[in-house]
C-alpha cells in the first residue's frame, strides 16, 4: 500500500512541484498517472521510492515512513525504470547489468544465475547476453532497464514513460508485461503520456497539473472526462473521442475511416 | 561535485555589475586575482576578500558566493594542514589557505555573472581560434546539464540498491564506477549530436562568420575600469611596499 499524506513538494528553483498531493494506491493496483509535462508526474513517482523527501506530509510504502529508510532499501520493493535508459547502464555485458542489483540485495550466485536468464529471455535479449549493453538499440536498451528491475522481483514496478522508443509490436509486448504484472497481484504505476497505449490496460487514472491531482477514478471514468483532460493538456484517446462524436451525430452515416476527419469537423462526406 | 554548480554557473540577474561589459567584469576579476597574489599577510588577504563579498552584494550573489565559500572551505583545510605539516608555520599555511577561498571566489564571481554568449565575445576579443572558443564556451554552458545528468545517474543507481556512502574509501571509489560510466558515455552521445546539429546549421561553413553581438564600453564601462585600475594600483603599492603588520 502506498499513501500521501498531503504531500508537498518544492524544488530548489522555488516551484511547488507537488501541491498537497493526498491518494492511496492499494497493493496489486494498476494505476496511471498522466498530465503536461512538468505537471509533477515524475517527482510524485520519486516520492515513493524515497529519492524525494516531502517538504510537508508524508509518503508511507507499506506503512514504512520514506524519510525514515534509504532509497536503496526502498527499492528492495519498490523498483523504477526511469525515462532515459543511457542513465542507469554501465556494466562490461548485458548479463551483468541484470544481475548488478542482485548483487546489490546479495542474492545467492544460483538465484542470480536463474533470474538473469529468465529476464532476458522474457524480454527478448538472451542472443546479447555477452554483448555491451552500451551498444543496444535505444528499445533494447528500454527493454533491458525493465529487466533490470524485475530481476530482483519487487512488489511495486514503476514504469516512467515506458512507450519511448519503442516501436507497435514492443508496445503491446509491454501491454502483455504489465498485464503479467498485475496477474501476479504486484502494484504497477505508469507515467506516461501514451494515452493509446494506457487506455486498453484500463488503469486507474490519476489526472495531475501544476503539482495537483485534478482526476482521480477508473480509466473508463476518467478518460471520457474531456474537460479535465483538456486542462491538463492530456489528450482523449482516439476510439472515445470518435464514440463521442458518433453519440453527438446519431443521424450521420458511417463514413470511410480516411474521410473521419471531415465527418467530425460537420462536413458531409463526399 | 555539485558546489560547482551553484558557484560557476551562470544565473540571470538585473544588478548593475551583470550589465557590467563582460570584458569589464573579466578584468575586476583578473585585478582581485592579481591582488590575493600580491597579497603577503592572513589580514591582508582578508581585506581582500572582505572586497569581494562587497563586490558579490552589489551584484547580488553574495548568498551564492557564501556557498561557494563554505564548500570551498574543506579544501582549504586539507592545504591548511599539509602546509602546517610541511612549514610547521601558522601563519603561512593560514595565507595559503585563504588565498585558495580568494581565488575560486574572484573566478566564480566572474562566471555567475557573465553568460556563455558573453563569454564568447569576450573570448573573441582577444583573437583566439573559433574552434577552441566554441568548445570553451560549449564546456561552460554544460556543466548544469552534466549536474542533472549526475543528479538522474544517481537516482537511478541508488533504484538499483547501490549505497554510495556505504563502506569504506575503496568501496565509497568503487561506488562510483556505476555514475562515472553512464555520465561519460552521455556526453561523449550528446557532445557527437551536437557536432551533427552544429554541422547541419552550417557551422564551419564560412571562416568569419559574423556576430550578432558587437560590444561597445560605455561611459560607465569606462569608468569602472579606471576606477578599479586605480583601486588595483593603490592597493598593489600598500601590499607590495608598507610592510605588514606585525601582529602582537
Amino acid at each position: 500500500m502506498i499513501r500521501f499524506e498531503d504531500v508537498v513538494f518544492v524544488h530548489q528553483n522555488g516551484v511547488r512541484a507537488l501541491d498537497g498531493v493526498s491518494l492511496d494506491i492499494p497493493d496489486g493496483e494498476t494505476v496511471a498517472i498522466v498530465g503536461e509535462n512538468g505537471a509533477g508526474k515524475t517527482t510524485l513517482v520519486k516520492h515513493v521510492t524515497g529519492l524525494l523527501k516531502p517538504r510537508e506530509g508524508r509518503v508511507l510504502v507499506d506503512g514504512v515512513d520514506t524519510t525514515s529508510v534509504s532509497t536503496a532499501r526502498l527499492s528492495r520493493k519498490v523498483g523504477v525504470a526511469f525515462q532515459n535508459p543511457d542513465h542507469q547502464l554501465f556494466s562490461e555485458s548485458v548479463r551483468e547489468e541484470v544481475a548488478f542489483a542482485l548483487r546489490n540485495f546479495q542474492f545467492p550466485e544460483d538465484m542470480i544465475e536463474k533470474r538473469v536468464k529468465l529476464e532476458l529471455g522474457q524480454f527478448g535479449l538472451a542472443e546479447y547476453e555477452r554483448s555491451s549493453p552500451l551498444v543496444l538499440s535505444g528499445g533494447e536498451k528500454k527493454r533491458l532497464t525493465l529487466a533490470c528491475i524485475l530481476a530482483w522481483d519487487p512488489g511495486i514496478v514503476i514504469l516512467d514513460e515506458p512507450t519511448v522508443g519503442q516501436d507497435a509490436i514492443q508496445k503491446e509486448k509491454l501491454s502483455e508485461t504489465i498485464r503479467m504484472l498485475r496477474s501476479q497481484g504486484k502494484t504497477v504505476i505508469v507515467v506516461s503520456h501514451d494515452i493509446e497505449f494506457l487506455w486498453p490496460l484500463q488503469p486507474r487514472t490519476i489526472v495531475m497539473k501544476s503539482g495537483k491531482v485534478v482526476g482521480d477514478g477508473p480509466a473508463k471514468e476518467c478518460m471520457l472526462d474531456s474537460e479535465v483532460l483538456r486542462s491538463a493538456r492530456v489528450a482523449q484517446p482516439q476510439l472515445v473521442s470518435f464514440y463521442r462524436h458518433l453519440s453527438e451525430r446519431p443521424a450521420d452515416p458511417f463514413v470511410d475511416p480516411l474521410d473521419a476527419k471531415r465527418w467530425l469537423s460537420g462536413g458531409r462526406a463526399g | 561535485m555539485m558546489w560547482l554548480s551553484g558557484g560557476f554557473v551562470f544565473r540571470r540577474g538585473e544588478s548593475a555589475y551583470h550589465q557590467l561589459d563582460p570584458r569589464v567584469k573579466l578584468l575586476i576579476s583578473i585585478l582581485m586575482f592579481a591582488t590575493t597574489l600580491l597579497a603577503k599577510a592572513v589580514y591582508e588577504m582578508g581585506l581582500v576578500i572582505a572586497f569581494m563579498l562587497a563586490v558579490a552584494t552589489v551584484a547580488t550573489v553574495l548568498r551564492r558566493v557564501a556557498r561557494t565559500m563554505l564548500l570551498t572551505a574543506t579544501f582549504s583545510a586539507f592545504i591548511f594542514i599539509v602546509n602546517i605539516l610541511v612549514t610547521k608555520n601558522l601563519e603561512t599555511s593560514s595565507l595559503y589557505a585563504t588565498r585558495f577561498v580568494a581565488i575560486v571566489v574572484s573566478t566564480s564571481l566572474f562566471f555567475i555573472t557573465t553568460s556563455p554568449d558573453e563569454l564568447e565575445q569576450v573570448m573573441k576579443t582577444f583573437r583566439l581560434p573559433r574552434d577552441v572558443v566554441f568548445a570553451f564556451v560549449t564546456a561552460v554552458r554544460f556543466i548544469p546539464v552534466m549536474m542533472l545528468d549526475t543528479v538522474q545517474i544517481m537516482d537511478a543507481q541508488k533504484s538499483r540498491g547501490l549505497e554510495l556512502d556505504k563502506g569504506n574509501v575503496f568501496r565509497r571509489v568503487r561506488n562510483m564506477i556505476p555514475i562515472l560510466i553512464p555520465l561519460v558515455v552521455n556526453s561523449v552521445i550528446r557532445s557527437g549530436e551536437l557536432a551533427e546539429a552544429m554541422e547541419s546549421r552550417a557551422y564551419g561553413a564560412v571562416p568569419k562568420p559574423t556576430s550578432l553581438v558587437e560590444y561597445r564600453a560605455s561611459t560607465r564601462d569606462r569608468l569602472v575600469v579606471l576606477a578599479s585600475i586605480a583601486f588595483f594600483v593603490v592597493v598593489a603599492y600598500s601590499f607590495y611596499f608598507v610592510p605588514p603588520l606585525q601582529l602582537p
